[in-house]
């Protein structure tokens, strides 16, 4: 009978809801957030992105700064997209008592900007030698040799922009002119423009790009008993990549704003409720209370206010392992006093108002008057405030972040911003890093604020007609 | 001893435009106000008097929209002036209003000189010296004393807020003062003092007044004449002595709301009152607004419009019972 | 006569007001004396009229007797029983007792609840009934009693859907769900429209008829006053200065004060537009912080002699008749009529009035 008469209630409440536009779109954006939280491991770009963010290593196969793919799409500039080629054909044989394997990586290049890189990836282990030949279409070749021993399995990466710049500029510099050519030294240059370049006058100083297949050439020559190739491919690190392009420290900044997703909502959600939940009553009790309890209550009120709370916090980080968790206690300990003058202002008029004489002269406690009179008028200000701390509490997770206390086992879209600040992505005019992030943290802010808004038409009856 | 007609309105209808449909608040009221006379208004609260108040000085609150109707003032019709023209030849130079709560809006943190001289200065160019001069002779007009300029409202009683409202309303010696239940906020006794100063100010200055009010026993006191509105029409218009004298008045709305009105001096075991409430302006019913109320009802009063005949001399009824005999 | 329901004996109220550092450290301590001492009896089945300006300690003395201040000095006394200080379960049981209409019936119903909240308030504070069924049932039958039917429409609506006379029938029926013995009823009609006013008191006159109650009617409206009440009390400053049957005090009233307020009452009568009223008083209303000394009318009444402000302050003394007032000259003034105006009175008081 309760039960049913609750459904019935929501029912209705869920029919005044859908009345409200902009109720329904904050509902639906909502939705949306809880949906990329689910559906989290589906829509990163690597499996282990959320876990390995901060891990430098696991993102080294990407290009750095890379734009957006969509970008190609709107401006015609066509930047090379990143690739992984495997081996095209795999080769077995002996020389004496060498084990040789070759293998050819075809790198079909067709854009009117080279890639950012191109990197030979192998796992090796045991004694190999590697001997590398990239050739051209046209027919020129760069070659690289490298020997490597390791007892256990090893991965090497082999860049043509941090490994072969002599061997790029010497190729470059046959077809340049001499004279320019002799100017330059190969740290001058930039040697995937010039690798990708077409071989004549130019080519070191106003590259143009030469399209057609470019194919890497490799002979391993396994020199010791165990010595194996556990893999080998051929990454291009494109131009652009990813839905939101990498940042400066190669990651994809689309799996991060998907991982961040999850502890916005969390950081947002817990501490705007828990610190708005305890601001509301502390602030009605004091206001209702009077008196001596609330000079008591507004003196606590003042401590809480006038604490800094960087310093605490710095010296708690010291005491505690930065995590998340804590520092979401931490703000709500701090964040509390947010709506406590407004309530306690707010509790004095509603005090004040005959109804409230009305309900003690019915001889109503002084818990049915917090929580059946007051507390209800105060529920369209609480979403309001809750939707306002929402990312206040974001910005504050990422400004300790900044000063080196954030939880760095996960990833947050405050991290990724002040990332971006610290390595000056404004300045640069990185704006696939700053904007993407920024935009979230507003949009879940809307989100709240709309559903605070609408929340507040349906329960405030004097808005109603009928 | 026909009175000079200062003020004639013909068919004044005023709407409000709100999202609900259009409140009908004045619908086509025609009445003229003399030169030294008191014309009450009296309604219950919705029944456009206080709207109508603020369409005679052309200045209706939004949503709402002079639609239709003629304000005859010296022969000119105010409607059709520019709102500057207004400002500077109408408001406050001819009429003049008393806003309910007025008292209480007065700026506190002025003194009174400086809120009265706003209001002269807003009109008219004059020397500081002679602004004084100008006020102190209203203040005293009002019964206050000079060093009232000096004060600010809250060192005031409510009853001498409401007189330094009055004496700016004077100020411009207009032809017409409105006032908008200007005792509902006092006291009986202050109250009653309010209204001795009204009727000497008449008789002293000459000045018109529209006195609206809810209260009829107010307006038995103060008025020459009372209009008597009901769903935003007039039901009847008479004289103090046709409306409050023993014959009684004519429509039965006001017979009604008479009887409702407890008398001081009388012992009455059950005082009348009018059963229901008044109706919807957006959709009012048709024929006489006050049928469904009424208990002298006949079948013609639910479905035609009942105009606003003259039953003897200066007696305005809007009731088909009344025109029958 | 019945036994009185209500005792009240040399009531009072003072509230502190607030010191500047000068006076804190003179000790000076200023009070408002709201409520000055303040003495009548109700009984049972009668309705008791108080009525008085603002500011004169009507509205202070209904919340003494609903307990909603507390009484700084005398005693109270409900149905025998001295409340002047009680508290905790004793202090819920006499909230059951006395309950209180307000003057504006919208702002005492909280604006959230439906009417059919509001009417169960009281019997959920006080655990009225066995369960939801059987309050159901009284809810519907108050809201019958008031003449809001059918209940269910009004049930689920909120107070602003409600007209004026509606919300304070409903107001009426929640103070009835408890059975009170006494209500306390703070101008219930002076924010209500005229047509409905007569309405409303006579509903409210018909409860107290069928169901045995006991009123308090607070007004400052000597006309309903007259017609509404068996008993007035008039008060000024903090005091009664008369009190009697209502016809009593308004036919024959002995203080110039009671007289004022009579002249000052507008009637629907003709033939007063031309005249100007005759409004027997002066000045203007003390603040509570100052009471005149002797007697506290002295410097408003046209009558004052010396004697008025030098002696003692008059004693409310019953001339007979159930008729009491406070006055050392009623006599005098009603012998000599106007001629006992002092000269200093009748001096250009048309222009101050």
């Amino acid at each position: 009978m309760k039960t049913k008469r609750s459904v019935s209630q929501a029912r209705a409440l869920w029919a005044e809801f859908r009345q409200v536009r902009f109720g329904v779109l904050g509902l639906v954006m909502l939705a949306l957030f809880v949906l990329i939280v689910l559906f989290q491991p589906v829509l990163l770009s690597k499996a282990d992105a959320a876990n390995r963010w901060r891990d430098m290593t696991y993102w080294l196969d990407n290009p750095r700064y890379a734009l957006p793919v969509w970008v190609n799409w709107f401006t015609g500039r066509d930047y090379a997209v990143s690739k992984i080629i495997p081996a095209s054909s795999v080769v077995d044989s002996t020389s004496g008592s060498l084990r040789m394997q070759t293998m050819e990586f075809p790198y079909e290049f067709k854009a009117g900007r080279p890639p950012s890189d191109f990197m030979f990836k192998v796992g090796v282990t045991g004694r190999v030698s590697l001997a590398m030949e990239i050739v051209r279409p046209d027919g020129r070749t760069v070659t690289y040799n490298k020997s490597t021993t390791s007892e256990g399995s090893q991965i090497l990466r082999i860049s043509v922009a941090q490994n072969m710049m002599d061997r790029v500029f010497a190729m470059a510099s046959s077809a340049e002119d001499p004279a320019i050519a002799a100017s330059r030294n190969p740290r001058q240059i930039d040697s995937i423009a010039a690798l990708f370049g077409k071989a004549q006058p130019g080519i070191l100083s106003t590259p143009e790009v030469l399209n057609g297949t470019y194919t890497l050439r490799l002979q391993a020559a396994l020199a010791s008993p165990t010595a194996k190739i556990d893999s080998a491919e051929l990454v291009i690190a494109g131009g652009v990549q990813g839905l939101l392009g990498t940042d400066g420290s190669k990651r994809d900044l689309w799996s991060g704003l998907i991982a961040g997703t999850k502890w916005a909502l969390i950081i947002g959600l817990l501490t705007s409720f828990i610190s708005v939940a305890v601001g509301v009553l502390y602030g009605v009790a004091a206001g209702y209370f009077g008196g001596w309890v609330d000079s008591l209550m507004n003196r606590i009120f003042e401590i809480f206010v006038s604490i800094p709370l960087l310093p605490i916090l710095i010296v708690m980080s010291a005491v505690f392992k930065p995590s998340i968790w804590i520092m979401i206690i931490m703000m709500c300990i701090f964040f509390w006093v947010g709506p406590v003058k407004t309530v306690r202002s707010i509790a004095l008029q509603i005090k004040e108002t005959s109804y409230i004489e009305a309900a003690h002269g019915l001889g109503a406690s002084h818990w049915r008057i917090l929580f059946r009179h007051m507390v209800p008028q105060l529920i369209p200000y609480s979403f309001a405030s809750m939707a306002l701390a929402v990312p206040g509490a974001i910005v504050f997770e990422a400004s300790i972040s900044l000063i080196g206390l954030g939880d760095a086992t996960v990833v947050t879209w405050g991290q990724i911003l002040f990332d971006a600040f610290s390595s000056g992505a404004v300045l640069q005019g990185i704006w696939w890093w700053v904007i993407p992030p920024g935009l979230a943290m507003a949009a879940l802010g809307m989100t709240f604020a709309f559903i605070g808004f609408a929340m507040d038409t349906i329960l405030n009856p004097r808005l109603k007609t009928r | 001893m026909e009175k000079e007609r200062i003020l004639e309105i013909s068919d004044l209808e005023l709407h409000y435009f709100t999202h609900k449909g259009v409140v009908k608040a004045v619908d086509a009221i025609t009445f003229d106000v003399r030169r030294g006379e008191t014309l009450g208004v009296v309604g219950e609260s919705g029944c456009g008097k206080t709207t109508m108040g603020t369409a005679l000085l052309n200045m209706p609150t939004p949503p709402g929209r002079i639609v239709g109707g003629r304000i005859l003032m010296d022969g000119q019709d105010i409607l059709k002036l520019s709102e500057n023209e207004i400002r500077r030849r109408v408001r406050w130079e001819s009429i003049s209003m008393v806003f309910q709560g007025a008292m209480n809006c007065l700026t506190p943190v002025y003194t009174i000189e400086k809120q009265m001289r706003e209001t002269l200065q807003q009109h008219r160019q004059m020397e500081r010296q002679e602004a004084r001069e100008r006020m102190k002779n209203y203040l005293n007009l009002v019964g206050l004393s000079d060093d009232v300029l000096r004060r600010y409202p809250h060192e005031l009683s409510g009853g001498m807020k409401q007189r330094v409202v009055i004496a700016t309303a004077l100020f411009l010696e207009p032809k017409v003062i409105i006032c908008d239940e200007p005792t509902t906020a006092l006291d009986v006794v202050v109250q009653a003092q309010i209204i001795n100063l009204l009727k000497d100010l008449k008789e002293q200055v000459g000045v018109s007044f529209i006195f609206i009010t809810h209260d009829l026993s107010i307006e038995a006191e103060v008025s020459d004449r009372i209009l008597v509105m009901y769903a935003g029409r007039i039901v009847e218009l008479g004289t103090n002595e046709q409306i409050y004298g023993p014959q009684g008045p004519a429509h039965p709305y006001t017979q009604r709301l008479l009887a409702a009105t407890p008398r001081l001096h009388e012992e009455v075991e059950a005082l009348a009152f009018i059963p229901g409430t008044p109706p919807d302006l957006i959709d009012p019913p048709p024929g006489c607004r006050f049928h469904p109320r009424c208990s002298v009802v006949m079948e013609r009063c639910a479905h035609d419009d009942v105009p606003l005949r003259e039953i003897e001399p200066d007696h305005m009824v809007a009731c088909w019972r009344c025109f029958d005999e | 006569m019945s036994e009185p329901i209500l005792v009240a004996e040399n009531l009072t109220k003072w509230f502190p007001v607030k010191r500047n550092l000068g006076q804190v450290l003179r000790h000076e301590r200023t009070w408002v004396r709201a409520v000055d001492g303040v003495s009548f009896s109700v009984e049972k089945g009668e309705i008791f009229g108080l009525v008085g300006e603002s500011g004169c300690g009507k509205t202070t003395t209904g919340k003494l007797i609903m307990k909603l201040l507390d009484i700084t000095d005398g005693t109270l006394k409900l149905q025998g029983e001295d409340v002047t200080h009680i508290a905790g379960p004793a202090l819920a049981q006499h909230r059951r007792h006395v309950q209180m209409i307000f003057q504006d019936p919208y702002a005492s119903m909280n604006p959230r609840f439906t009417i059919e909240n509001v009417l169960m308030e009281p019997l959920e504070i006080h655990k009225v009934g066995k369960d939801r069924a059987e309050r159901d049932v009284w809810v519907r039958e108050i809201l019958d009693e008031v003449k809001l039917s059918p209940p269910e429409e009004f049930l689920v609506r909120y107070p602003h859907m409600l007209s004026g006379g509606q919300r304070q029938r409903a107001a009426t029926a929640r103070t009835l769900m408890l059975n009170p013995s006494l209500i306390v009823a703070d101008e219930p009609v002076s924010m209500i429209d005229l047509s409905t006013r007569a309405e409303i008191l006579a509903m409210m006159k018909q409860l107290q008829r069928e169901m045995g109650l006991t009123y308090i009617y607070i007004t400052h409206d000597l006309s309903t006053a007259r017609y509404f009440t068996d008993r007035l009390a008039v008060m000024y400053l903090g005091k009664i200065i008369e009190m009697g049957k209502a016809g009593t005090i308004i036919d024959k009233a002995l203080h110039p004060y009671t007289k004022a307020l009579i002249g000052a009452v507008c009637e629907p009568i003709s033939g007063k537009v031309n005249q100007i009223k005759d409004v027997p008083i002066k000045g203007e209303i003390p603040a509570a912080t100052n009471i005149p000394t002797g007697c506290r009318f002295h410097p408003r009444c046209l009558y004052s002699v010396p004697d008025c402000w030098q002696e003692e302050e008059p004693t409310l003394d019953d001339i007979g008749g159930g008729h009491l007032v406070a006055c050392r000259r009623h006599g005098e003034i009603e012998r000599l009529g106007n001629a006992a105006r002092t000269s200093e009175a009748s001096l250009g008081l048309r222009r101050t009035a």
